[in-house]
């Protein structure tokens, strides 16, 4: 998985990553969370600000939100799995 | 829900399906509030009104204090005033110290003043176990409320379904309680089975009571379920069609009003008939719809069976709570036996 947060290859768009981040890391002190629901898939399109993800971070549920209006490219993190504070979730490929 | 599957790109989990359902008909009608317990700032335990308070404040999102039979009372009498109150019961398992209210207010109190007064009261119950809360808090009592004159009963098993059925409750003039099902509503420490999920329109659309849904068409027979067991009966159903059995699951959506006509429609078609319920055995909803085809066209039942909650409390220990309520291997089990007979 890269660092970088956007990517082009070629494509129509360019891929943004959905990360496990947010006001809300100020908060916690555990470093892993798992995903509980995403609310798209793959190749379906979503409005920017929309939550396409939920995730759990200390027993506490967080909304992860579209950065951008796209399709959602990539699912990297299914349910129930887990993933450290910071990673990317998935990718969108932008309008 | 086919055709819808096409254009609607998000999908919900039935929580967050019900509060889309509870905001707009906020916004929309000033008359509506939620009164329960934790349901402000906690959000309700089983997520039933997340986001609501942020939006709508405390005169209209209101925590309660732990007493069922004053906040249920006030909630008839809201309602009677002209109001149209979501009241919520945490658990199922508390109705005993509101009998009174639930049994002879709520569902009453329009007969009891010849029509003078309507009661559109909405009471949101959380219902079922398969996650070890033992006798007091795993219940689902559908056959409780559905045998009393005057309760409409609902019992979502889809994101889809739970919306449309909570835009209807919530229109209804006469009181409806709607019973969703803590292991679908899609909480973090609840997993929730694959299929509650689904695309859900973010406009608003009403799914009349007494419209059982065909979840799956088969041929060979017809398991009546609701809840929970729509989608262990879907399992089921996968399953046996390995082998060739070609199962049709019915989900009721409504116990008030039953729709008798797709069940019967159904096992006349099959012939065969298992009804599945995680409520208690006797006296209840497996009982009554085996009854009512009976009723109806005896001649269309050749085999008929039942997959319920033996007479028995809800036991604590994981593996004896996994042995009295059905999954799907009780289901494929019941259906192999009533198909066998040829």
């Amino acid at each position: 998985m890269t660092d970088r947060t956007r990517a082009t290859d070629g494509g129509s768009g360019m891929r943004v990553a959905v990360r496990a981040a947010g006001d809300w890391e100020d908060d916690v002190d555990e470093t892993e969370g798992i995903v509980v629901d995403w609310f798209a898939r793959e190749g379906r399109s979503v409005q920017a600000g929309d939550t396409v993800c939920e995730i759990q971070v200390e027993k506490v549920s967080v909304d992860i939100h579209a950065p951008v209006a796209g399709t959602l490219d990539e699912i990297v993190v299914d349910e129930d799995d887990a993933f450290e504070i910071g990673d990317t979730l998935g990718w969108l490929r932008s309008e | 829900m086919s055709d819808a599957d096409d254009v609607i790109d998000r999908e919900l989990t039935m929580s967050r399906a019900m509060v889309e359902s509870i905001a707009h008909e906020m916004r929309e009608n000033e008359e509506v509030f939620y009164m329960g317990e934790d349901v402000a700032d906690y959000g309700g335990i089983f997520d039933s009104t997340q986001g609501l308070l942020e939006e709508f404040g405390r005169d209209r999102i209101m925590d309660v204090p732990i007493s069922e039979t004053a906040y249920l009372g006030a909630a008839v009498g809201a309602a009677q005033e002209g109001m149209r109150p979501i009241a919520e019961l945490m658990f199922v398992d508390f109705f005993g110290v509101a009998m009174d209210q639930i049994y002879n207010q709520l569902a009453k109190n329009t007969y009891m003043s010849g029509g003078n007064v309507n009661v559109p009261l909405v009471l949101t119950a959380a219902v079922g176990g398969t996650y070890n809360d033992a006798a007091q808090h795993s219940q689902t009592l559908y056959g409780t409320f559905a045998h009393i004159p005057g309760l409409k009963i609902v019992v979502p098993s889809t994101a889809y379904d739970a919306k449309g059925l909570m835009h209807n409750a919530i229109r209804d003039d006469d009181p409806v309680m709607y019973l969703f099902h803590k292991r679908l509503m899609g909480i973090g420490w609840m997993p929730a089975p694959d299929g509650p999920k689904t695309p859900v329109p973010e406009t608003d659309y009403t799914i009349p009571f007494g419209s059982a849904d065909v979840k799956r068409e088969g041929a060979d027979v017809t398991i009546v379920t609701l809840g929970l067991h729509v989608h262990r009966a879907l399992a089921a159903a996968e399953s046996l069609a390995e082998d060739g059995i070609d199962a049709e699951v019915v989900d009721l959506r409504t116990l008030v009003p039953l729709d008798t006509e797709t069940i019967v429609e159904s096992v006349r078609k099959t012939g065969r008939l298992v009804v599945v319920d995680e409520d208690y055995r006797s006296f209840g909803v497996t009982g009554e719809i085996i009854a009512s085809v009976a009723d109806r066209d005896l001649d269309a039942l050749d085999a008929v069976d039942r997959v319920a909650v033996p007479d028995v409390p809800i036991p604590y220990a994981r593996p004896m709570e996994n042995e009295v309520i059905p999954d799907a291997t009780d289901i494929e089990a019941s259906v192999r036996e009533v198909t066998s007979g040829e």
